[in-house]
């Protein structure tokens, strides 16, 4: 009954489903995004660039509300799920039309995007540090033993493409900056002989082939006359179609991977969803279209993909058993590596030292790029071995 | 790298997916392509499906034809898709050829991604068809089409609720 259906709803009942346009139930509750979110919300100025889902329902329920409509509990309603379903519109004369709603949502999105382009410039960790200066005491102790191991990070626009927009663009800053041609070599390889695994998990050629070109393109332009530079990076990666067509590639390579290993990944997908949902279910709902946030099975299932190994530092609340107060480890930042199946399993013994080529900073609901200090002789013993 | 325009992009692709529809036997079953003049503004004929063994007959011999107007930003941004009115009389289909399905729309709650294609999204819109029992319209189709008159579906917020039809 919930639905928007003009005519048949209480003045009310209508209004509570204008503000709720969010997400289907299930994709609230395995999304790394909306509601896990608050968690996380004290102290933290990212909170208004990252968390566009909020923002945007907020404001969307005070336009009901300036309008003298009552707007209760929006986000609960989505919850009683009834079949049907209808354009969510009531049929108050003073509700907004959904012609107001969008346009303030496109204004709140074109706000954003003018205060966070699609990836930032690098910054120094203390900016980080900065950020959280009211913060919690955990955030702030993590944050320093993070300046042990990191010295700079690039903010990235949260906008649900955050993992993907981080890792593409930490992976090819790397290989301009070091000029590595053998992994350049390889990564280009790797991505044309999914031309074929894509096609056979069902891709059509016609919605890669363009992506793949524009990837591989960028990649090839290193150690030609006029390689690819970080400025110009930048410049493609918040480029309007540039930007979302690498991620668009990038998504298909995700979901390719998981359809291609779906008795691996199959047991991950049931643990995140509430409802039955198959393997390529998930895929076409939460992997292939834009936005859609990324949770482990995505990061597994790139790293797999494209064999580049990833380092996830953790920056949330979570404190290990020294929380009590006692000992230095309380502020110990969790990270977890996620390492390409072959490389672990080639490496062997050596596997815990496979080094990580992307590093990402995640904070609940949100991914950056992490640029580790440089490397002295002395230490790099001891940063292998943790 | 040659850097290309939004449209290039989407003009590439959009051909791409007309050389398919101009395959007898790459295009999707049921669907004719009547017109694609010009190249962004398609009309589509979709043939009402056969009923299944012990179901309603309830589209057979009927034909209905679909608008898609692809943007700038295809494949990035959904196509604007709606019937031509008069639209199948459906439970998710309004009188003024608006569609409720998913795929169709983009942000929060649709369902579109780059990786489908008009192709894709005419087999699903055939296959709503199919799995209808009920000649009938959404509830509030008057109030609706009254409300949205000359405009375009994706200025409408959806909400996607129902997989059984």
């Amino acid at each position: 009954m919930r639905s928007a259906y003009a005519g048949n709803e209480s003045p009310a009942r209508a209004e509570s489903s204008v503000g709720a346009i969010s997400h289907q139930q299930n994709a609230e509750t395995f999304t790394d995004g909306a509601e896990s979110r608050p968690l996380q919300s004290v102290g933290d100025h990212s909170v208004g660039v990252s968390f566009a889902d909020n923002t945007l329902r907020t404001s969307v329920n005070s336009v009901s509300a300036a309008v003298g409509d009552s707007v209760d509990e929006p986000t609960a309603e989505i919850v009683s799920s009834t079949p049907i379903l209808g354009p969510n519109q009531g049929e108050e004369v003073s509700r907004p039309t959904d012609d107001q709603i969008i346009a303030q949502e496109n204004s709140i999105r074109a706000a954003e995007a003018e205060k966070m382009p699609f990836v930032g410039t690098v910054e120094p960790l203390s900016a980080l540090e900065e950020e959280y200066r009211q913060g919690s005491f955990v955030f702030r102790e993590k944050i320093r033993s993070l300046e042990m191991q990191y010295g700079s990070m690039r903010r990235t626009r949260g906008d649900g493409n955050c993992f993907f927009r981080s890792f593409m663009f930490a992976f090819m800053e790397k290989l301009v900056q070091d000029n590595d041609l053998t992994e350049r070599n390889r990564v280009v390889t790797c991505i044309r002989q999914w031309k074929a695994k894509l096609i056979a998990v069902g891709f059509q050629e016609l919605v890669f082939e363009d992506a793949m070109e524009i990837v591989i393109d960028q990649l090839n332009s290193l150690g030609t006359t006029e390689p690819l530079n970080v400025a110009q990076l930048e410049a493609n990666m918040r480029d309007a179609m540039l930007s979302p067509m690498i991620i668009m590639l990038l998504r298909m390579l995700t979901s390719a991977e998981i359809q291609r290993r779906s008795d691996f990944f199959a047991p991950f997908i049931m643990g995140m969803c509430d409802d039955e949902i198959s393997v390529e279910q998930f895929c076409r709902r939460y992997v292939e279209p834009m936005g859609e946030e990324s949770d482990h099975v995505h990061i597994v299932a790139l790293t797999n993909a494209l064999q580049v190994p990833i380092r996830v530092v953790y920056l949330d609340r979570s404190v290990g058993a020294a929380m009590a107060g006692v000992g230095y480890d309380s502020a110990a930042v969790n990270h977890h590596d996620f390492v390409p199946d072959a490389l672990s399993e080639s490496a062997s013994a050596a596997a815990a030292a496979v080094k990580p080529r992307v590093h990402v900073l995640y904070r609940p609901g949100h991914y950056d790029i992490l640029y580790p200090l440089p490397v002295t002789a002395a230490d790099s013993t001891q940063i292998a071995s943790c | 790298m040659g850097t290309r325009s939004p449209s290039q992009i989407a003009m590439r692709r959009i051909q791409s997916e007309l050389a398919d529809w101009l395959l007898d036997d790459r295009r999707p079953e049921g669907c004719q392509l009547e017109s694609f003049e010009p190249l962004m503004s398609w009309v589509v004929v979709i043939e009402g499906p056969d009923a299944a063994p012990g179901m309603p007959k309830l589209y057979n011999g009927e034909r209905f034809r679909l608008r898609v107007n692809f943007s700038d930003r295809y494949p990035l941004d959904p196509p604007e898709v709606y019937f031509i009115p008069p639209s199948p009389v459906h439970p998710h289909i309004y009188s003024n050829g608006h569609i409720c399905l998913d795929i169709l729309y983009d942000g929060d709650n649709g369902g579109w991604s780059p990786a489908l294609t008009l192709g894709k999204v005419a087999i699903s819109l055939r296959s709503m068809l199919a799995s209808n029992t009920e000649l009938k319209r959404p509830p509030g189709d008057q109030e609706y089409c009254a409300r949205t008159c000359g405009r375009s579906p994706k200025q409408t917020r959806w909400e996607f609720e129902d997989d059984t039809v």
